[in-house]
């Protein structure tokens, strides 16, 4: 390219692109490309003003949600490690000693609804990257003894997750709150199923089959890079890839009947957890639910609010607090997530957190706090954005819901939109007793 | 980046007295950087309260100032959705934040306040003091087997050295600290001469005269670094083992260095380590051969400067400069059938990097993946501020520039020299964390064989290897193990 007209790209690059998040402006200020291929493969480009580094990650819309059949639990995550398994023309050791030549950061994560593959490096390594990534997505081939040994790995990450009782507190929160979704394991899976997962060769392959296919896939191509060059890059390496016809039917959660409870034994010394749980709604931009109940997080645990300051600043009795409203394609769980100092103070530090959450049944939020709140989530989406790394995971987020960063726009504006009697009706919809559930963690002789 | 070299070879110009410095880095970002950092750290501690620089450090980014309680602060903070970070390492304690520059005026007010006027309330020092003990105790004793092993690995090599105890300290070193002991390490650290300001993005123009006006009523100092001794002689190869209840076997194991940033072996090294375990990337010989070819684990690297939280970030923080480092093997836990062969395993690829090297063809694709790859660690603003700190400290250019320029100068030969003069498989500590570590210890001590079985057909020539792996020879004395309760460390 004429170095005139990279100029003047970048110039206009600079001008268009570095306002962030003033409350006028769209909460995701950066201009993109979204383009669909006739595949059904969707290329979102967005150019940012940071010089030469470029970003792609590649969103699968297949998690652990997609893991429908019994005693799958935890393939999504062990599928991810197989795609660094190589083809026939990039095998294992051809792929990484490409990926080193380009000085590529590379990795990639599984979650509920989503898999994500991602690789940062310098502009000029774009086609390299983009050719190689559609090489493993369309032609990827193992072998039997590689994927036995590979699954050792994966009981390997579950061995170095092990120490850490959170892990297993959410395994049993979610097992005990959901009896049909496929929510009701973790990403990682049950123990019982990594165990077996070497003999699952021929259930790998289908799993491949059905949900490493254009239409579940979207490329997002983040940083010093143009919309042309990205768009025909893509065309070139991703637009053979073959439409499959996969629907996974997840079945649906029954509406909860009562309320749960359940206590994790940890063998060794540890603080006690208490999880409080209710069941919430699925990620919507256009539905109040969901908003409010995000609202509800952090009016109600974080760092500024009452209960944090009694819990944690006042009376000392918690040392960790949280409280999430995670997004997801289908309804899950509103959690409050406390770590207490004393084991007798398990029960007041749960009775605490009930008590608050039936407040904002019981009555309207401040408006006052409700703007702060606003403000604090529309800044903190905004200070993540520092990079283009950032930005391609920060959409990424979004992109496994609904296949566009405008979402993320609109979900913003939604949030403008929700009062103070819009918190106050979601919460007495959802803060019910037959959807809660409750389970405490305590350790062998807490010190 | 030109803006950036002028600004730090003007501060070098000015020489190491010019206090507060700056580090500037103007831009058109809407998000301002800062980040705060003192030249003192956990090596400073008075050897009867270690966690005194770190209590000194979280009462400022994590207790009140002289006008407004840590609950005020956070509340104006809310909105704004900033807090205040604050890293602690034996020679840099470090305090970061970043903010809208719609909020600039805002925060900084309090930013100010918080590390020139601190409150230095007992409430705040009671909760901060619980949660330095949680975490020693709780979080990283009880909950992380792999951060435990690499911090016991350092603990033993450093022992009696001012690097010797946790940068957290021990849990009576922190129930021992008044606040009286927090105010006095405070006024005679926090000063002048040791503080370094980093500043960038879309700050006004007349920021950086505020910053250095502010800063500059911190007490004076000298600005002499300290001087440490070197590290305690390791006389063979010693077993640092922590009983604990636990499902694997977490290994970290290593030795010192003379090698740091600026070292003319530093490049060379950085080559080696990066060839033998880049972290959390699968293109390492050790990744390659442990994990990837026999499954043994999640992944296993190597490191010649101290990398904390290495389960939880693909990239270092900046801002732990020392003058001493080691070099250290990770071994990610393996389950416990395996954990003799694996830990054999990694020592014999470490007897043969440092037998045989690399070769020309791995290292002009490591140089080739160091080269490019540099720019990637300081893709935030936040930390290209703070490798531009570091390099201050090590008296080298621009870290980006320092990497390639010498990439470009270093030869083959330069690395498998470095590798043969500073790397060893003998002389060091082992740190393991494991269930039932007698049995481990006798079969270690004892050299029994560890034959391996896979669950999938192996080449011949992985078969034969193993042959030699099962029963490779670690020359150690029973009187160089230790075995500790898990509930004794950090205490």
């Amino acid at each position: 390219m004429a170095l005139m007209v990279r100029l003047l790209i970048l110039l206009a690059c600079c001008v268009g692109l570095i306002g962030v998040a003033a409350a006028s402006e769209k909460a995701f200020p950066f201009a993109y490309d979204q383009h669909d291929y006739p595949n059904g493969l969707r290329l979102i480009t967005i150019p940012t003003d940071f010089p030469n580094v470029v970003s792609v990650y590649i969103v699968v819309q297949t998690g652990s949600r997609n893991e429908v059949e019994p005693g799958k639990s935890g393939f999504a995550h062990f599928f991810e490690h197989m795609m660094f398994r190589g083809t026939k023309t990039f095998p294992t050791a051809r792929y990484e000693a490409t990926l080193k030549e380009v000085g590529a950061a590379s990795n990639a994560y599984t979650t509920d609804d989503h898999t994500a593959y991602h690789t940062t490096f310098s502009k000029e390594d774009l086609e390299t990257v983009l050719m190689m990534e559609a090489d493993r997505f369309q032609n990827l081939e193992y072998a039997e003894d590689v994927f036995r040994t590979e699954a050792l790995a994966v009981l390997g990450e579950y061995n170095k997750n092990s120490a850490s009782p959170t892990q297993k507190l959410f395994e049993v929160l979610r097992d005990t709150a959901f009896d049909r979704h496929t929510y009701k394991h973790t990403t990682m899976g049950f123990l019982r199923d990594i165990e077996k997962m070497p003999t699952e060769f021929e259930y790998s392959k289908l799993f491949f089959d059905r949900y490493y296919r254009p239409e579940y896939t979207t490329l997002i191509v983040c940083g010093d890079v143009t919309v042309e060059r990205s768009r025909a890059l893509v065309n070139k390496y991703w637009g053979q890839w073959k439409r499959g016809s996969y629907r996974a039917d997840i079945p649906a959660e029954p509406a909860p009947k009562g309320a749960r409870v359940n206590h994790v034994k940890w063998p060794t010394p540890t603080l006690p957890w208490v999880a409080v749980a209710f069941r919430g709604p699925a990620y919507s931009d256009t539905s109040k639910e969901s908003v409010a109940l995000n609202l509800v997080s952090f009016l109600g645990f974080s760092e500024s609010s009452a209960l944090y300051k009694k819990l944690v600043i006042d009376e000392q009795r918690v040392d960790v607090f949280t409280a999430m409203n995670p997004d997801r394609t289908d309804p899950y769980l509103f959690i409050v997530l406390a770590r207490v100092k004393k084991a007798d103070d398990v029960d007041a530090v749960r009775d605490e957190i009930l008590a608050t959450l039936k407040g904002f049944t019981e009555k309207p939020v401040s408006a006052e706090r409700l703007v702060a709140a606003k403000s604090h989530l529309r800044y903190r989406f905004a200070l993540a954005m520092d990079n283009s790394e950032a930005i391609a995971a920060a959409v990424t987020r979004f992109v496994a819901l609904r296949r566009t960063p405008e979402t993320i726009n609109n979900l913003f504006a939604l949030y403008g939109q929700v009062t103070p009697e819009d918190v106050q009706n979601i919460a007495r919809q959802y803060f019910v007793e037959q959807g809660r559930t409750v389970v405490t963690l305590g350790g062998g002789g807490s010190k | 980046m030109r803006t950036r070299m002028l600004l730090l070879s003007s501060l070098l110009a000015c020489g190491l007295e010019a206090a507060p410095r700056l580090v500037e880095m103007p831009g058109q970002s809407p998000l301002v950087t800062l980040r705060v950092v003192f030249h003192t750290g956990a090596a400073s501690d008075p050897a009867a309260k270690p966690g005194l620089a770190h209590l000194t450090a979280s009462m400022l980014s994590r207790g009140g100032t002289k006008q407004l309680s840590y609950d005020q602060i956070v509340e104006t903070f809310f909105p704004m959705a900033v807090s205040v970070s604050a890293q602690v390492d034996k020679e840099m304690t470090t305090f970061t934040a970043a903010t809208h520059v719609d909020n600039l005026e805002a925060f900084y007010k309090v930013f100010r306040a918080m590390l020139l006027e601190p409150g230095w309330r007992p409430e705040d020092l009671k909760r901060l003091r619980d949660d330095s003990v949680n975490f020693l105790r709780v979080t990283l004793r009880g909950n992380n087997d792999e951060e435990l092993g690499k911090e016991v690995l350092y603990n033993a090599i450093y022992q009696g050295h001012p690097y010797g105890r946790h940068n957290a300290g021990t849990v009576s070193g922190l129930n021992s600290i008044t606040l009286e002991d927090l105010q006095r390490f405070y006024r005679e650290n926090y000063t002048q001469a040791r503080a370094v300001i980093g500043i960038s993005g879309g700050y006004p123009e007349t920021f950086p005269a505020r910053l250095r006006k502010d800063f500059g009523l911190l007490a004076q100092s000298k600005a002499e670094p300290p001087k440490r001794p070197q590290p305690p002689p390791i006389k063979g190869i010693r077993l640092e083992m922590i009983e604990k209840q636990t499902r694997s076997v977490a290994y970290s194991f290593g030795f010192p260095i003379d090698v740091r940033r600026g070292h003319a072996d530093f490049i060379p090294l950085l080559v080696a380590q990066s060839y033998f375990g880049q972290h959390r990337m699968s293109g390492g010989r050790l990744y390659e051969r442990m994990r990837q070819v026999r499954g043994l684990n999640y992944g296993d690297y190597a490191y010649i400067e101290y990398f904390p939280n290495g389960m939880f970030q693909l990239e270092p923080n900046p801002n732990l400069a020392r003058p001493q480092q080691i070099f250290q093997v990770w071994v990610r836990p393996v389950e416990p059938p395996t954990a003799h062969f694996a830990l054999r395993l990694a020592m014999y690829e470490l007897d043969k990097l440092v037998r045989d090297g690399l070769n020309e063809e791995q290292f002009q694709r490591t140089r080739s993946f160091l080269t490019k790859y540099v720019n990637l660690l300081m893709k935030t603003k936040s930390a290209e501020l703070g490798y531009a700190i570091d390099s201050l400290y090590y008296g080298i250019p621009e870290f980006g520039a320092y990497v390639r320029e010498g990439l470009k100068k270093t030869t083959l030969e330069d690395v498998n020299r470095a590798i043969r003069k500073h790397l060893r498989t003998d002389n060091l500590y082992i740190a393991v964390i494991a269930s039932g570590c007698e049995q481990l210890k006798k079969s270690i001590l004892e050299n029994s064989p560890s034959p391996m079985t896979y669950n999938s057909p192996k080449p011949e020539e992985l078969l034969k290897e193993d042959k030699v792996v099962e029963k490779w020879k670690l020359d150690i004395r029973p009187e160089a193990v230790r075995i500790t309760p898990v509930e004794r460390v950090f205490e």
